[in-house]
């Protein structure tokens, strides 16, 4: 029970680590205005556990590495109830990505989807 | 280990967990929490730091699982990021050559030429602003004005991070240190003034002029040498004895330690190999420095309270 509990935890863990770049972009593609990590994160939790699966910490890693590729950009603006947040939003190049990557994941569910139905059949 | 019951006790465990890990993951994990931390409070103004915090170690994870998923992140950049390593060499000749291969020489000498412009930079305006600051401070506007200065060096300090780990491939931190909240103005100032590691940044802004001298001096000579020496042979089969009225013996003369002489194709051909030694020679203390001052910016710029 605690081996099957174990592999699945690193199944998630490893599905997330590419779908994680992914939906951070969308998200911030999607979004009329810029963005922070805890908005974010407040975001997903709302869709439930599948679209990331794991700890909220791991969002802001990965968002530093997307505005290190250049795919957002950040500032940080002081707000008046709270601690300076640091907002984030999609560039020209992100979208551009995003639109690859798309495509990309379209096609790895649908390939997957098939295999597994045709599994059920 | 227990629950935290404070933000404070939070970060404390965050940092006890990522014990041993680069100081700047360190610094950078302690401001995504913190600000992940105080977003969540501001959210509900209500609620207690205990019971925000008992949500949050469920949500954003407790601080073993933080510290376990930062490091993986760390390992994973690394390797994305970093170019391959040059292949390892055995032999005595391939290691020496084999710098030449390596892209972080490039980077350290890259860095070497470029620390002259950034060194007086960073001295002209440290002195600048602590002398003005200093001179103010009877004003009241000097008060503002050393705090400003004060928040132009962390920003400096920042960018030269950024540098430094372009260049010298060293992990600096992405992120400033969060300020300390819950601090009257006049404390918060305090502590700028009274934190070892302002200072540290101060005396590296300063040690980069007379750092950035040498290391700019080192690099053109010595590739101005060794390129001039390599040349030689070249300049002998174009100088056929024409510019000899501009030498004291009526000859270009060399002495290699036993009397000198004319100058023949063979002494052209070993000032040649010299220069090409030297070259190599100069690659490795390019990457040598490059380490060194490498760690010289990870010292001070990265404050010991993160390590």
């Amino acid at each position: 029970m605690d081996d099957t509990a174990s592999l699945l935890k690193k199944f998630q863990k490893e599905l997330s680590a590419g779908t994680v770049s992914l939906v951070l972009l969308a998200v911030l593609g999607q979004s009329r205005q810029p963005l922070y990590g805890y908005q974010i994160a407040k975001r997903l939790e709302e869709l439930g556990e599948g679209a990331l699966a794991g700890k909220q910490s791991a969002l802001y890693p990965v968002l530093r590495n997307l505005e290190a590729a250049g795919l957002l950009a950040s500032e940080v603006e002081p707000s008046v109830s709270g601690p300076p947040r640091r907002y984030y939003r999609i560039t020209r190049p992100g979208r551009e990505v995003l639109r690859e990557w798309i495509d990309a994941w379209n096609a790895t569910r649908d390939s997957v989807d098939k295999v597994l139905q045709g599994e059920l059949r | 280990m227990n629950t935290p019951r404070t933000i404070a006790e939070y970060l404390e465990q965050l940092r006890a967990a990522l014990r041993g890990a680069d100081p700047a993951l360190v610094q950078d994990a302690l401001y995504d929490a913190e600000e992940h931390l105080r977003a969540e409070l501001a959210e509900q103004p209500g609620r207690s730091e205990a019971e925000m915090l008992q949500k949050v170690v469920g949500s954003y994870g407790a601080p073993e699982e933080v510290a376990e998923i930062y490091r993986d992140q760390e390992i994973k950049i690394q390797r994305a990021l970093r170019p391959p390593p040059p292949p390892r060499r055995r032999s005595l000749p391939g290691r020496f050559f084999g710098v030449a291969a390596d892209p972080r020489t490039y980077g350290a000498l890259f860095y070497m030429l470029l620390a002259l412009a950034t060194g007086i930079f960073y001295f002209v305006w440290v002195t600048t602003g602590l002398a003005l600051s200093a001179g103010l401070s009877v004003l009241i506007v000097g008060l503002l004005f050393a705090v400003l200065f004060f928040a132009t060096v962390r920003v400096l300090s920042l960018v030269e991070g950024r540098i430094v780990e372009a260049m010298l491939g060293v992990r600096m931190p992405r992120r400033p240190i969060y300020p300390a909240q819950g601090l009257t103005l006049m404390r918060r100032i305090g502590r700028m003034f009274t934190d070892v590691h302002t200072w540290t940044t101060l005396c590296y802004m300063w040690l980069m002029l007379p750092l950035g001298i040498t290391y700019f001096t080192l690099a053109v000579t010595l590739l101005a040498v060794s390129l001039a020496l390599i040349g030689a042979p070249l300049a002998w089969a174009f100088d056929h004895g024409r510019f000899d009225s501009w030498f004291v013996f009526r000859h270009a003369t060399i002495d290699w330690g036993y009397g000198p002489h004319a100058m023949g194709w063979g002494d052209a051909a070993a000032m040649c190999a010299v220069g090409i030694v030297l070259l190599f020679a100069t690659l490795h203390l390019a990457r040598g420095i490059g380490r060194l001052h490498g760690q010289i910016a990870k010292h001070m710029l990265v404050p010991r309270a993160a390590a």
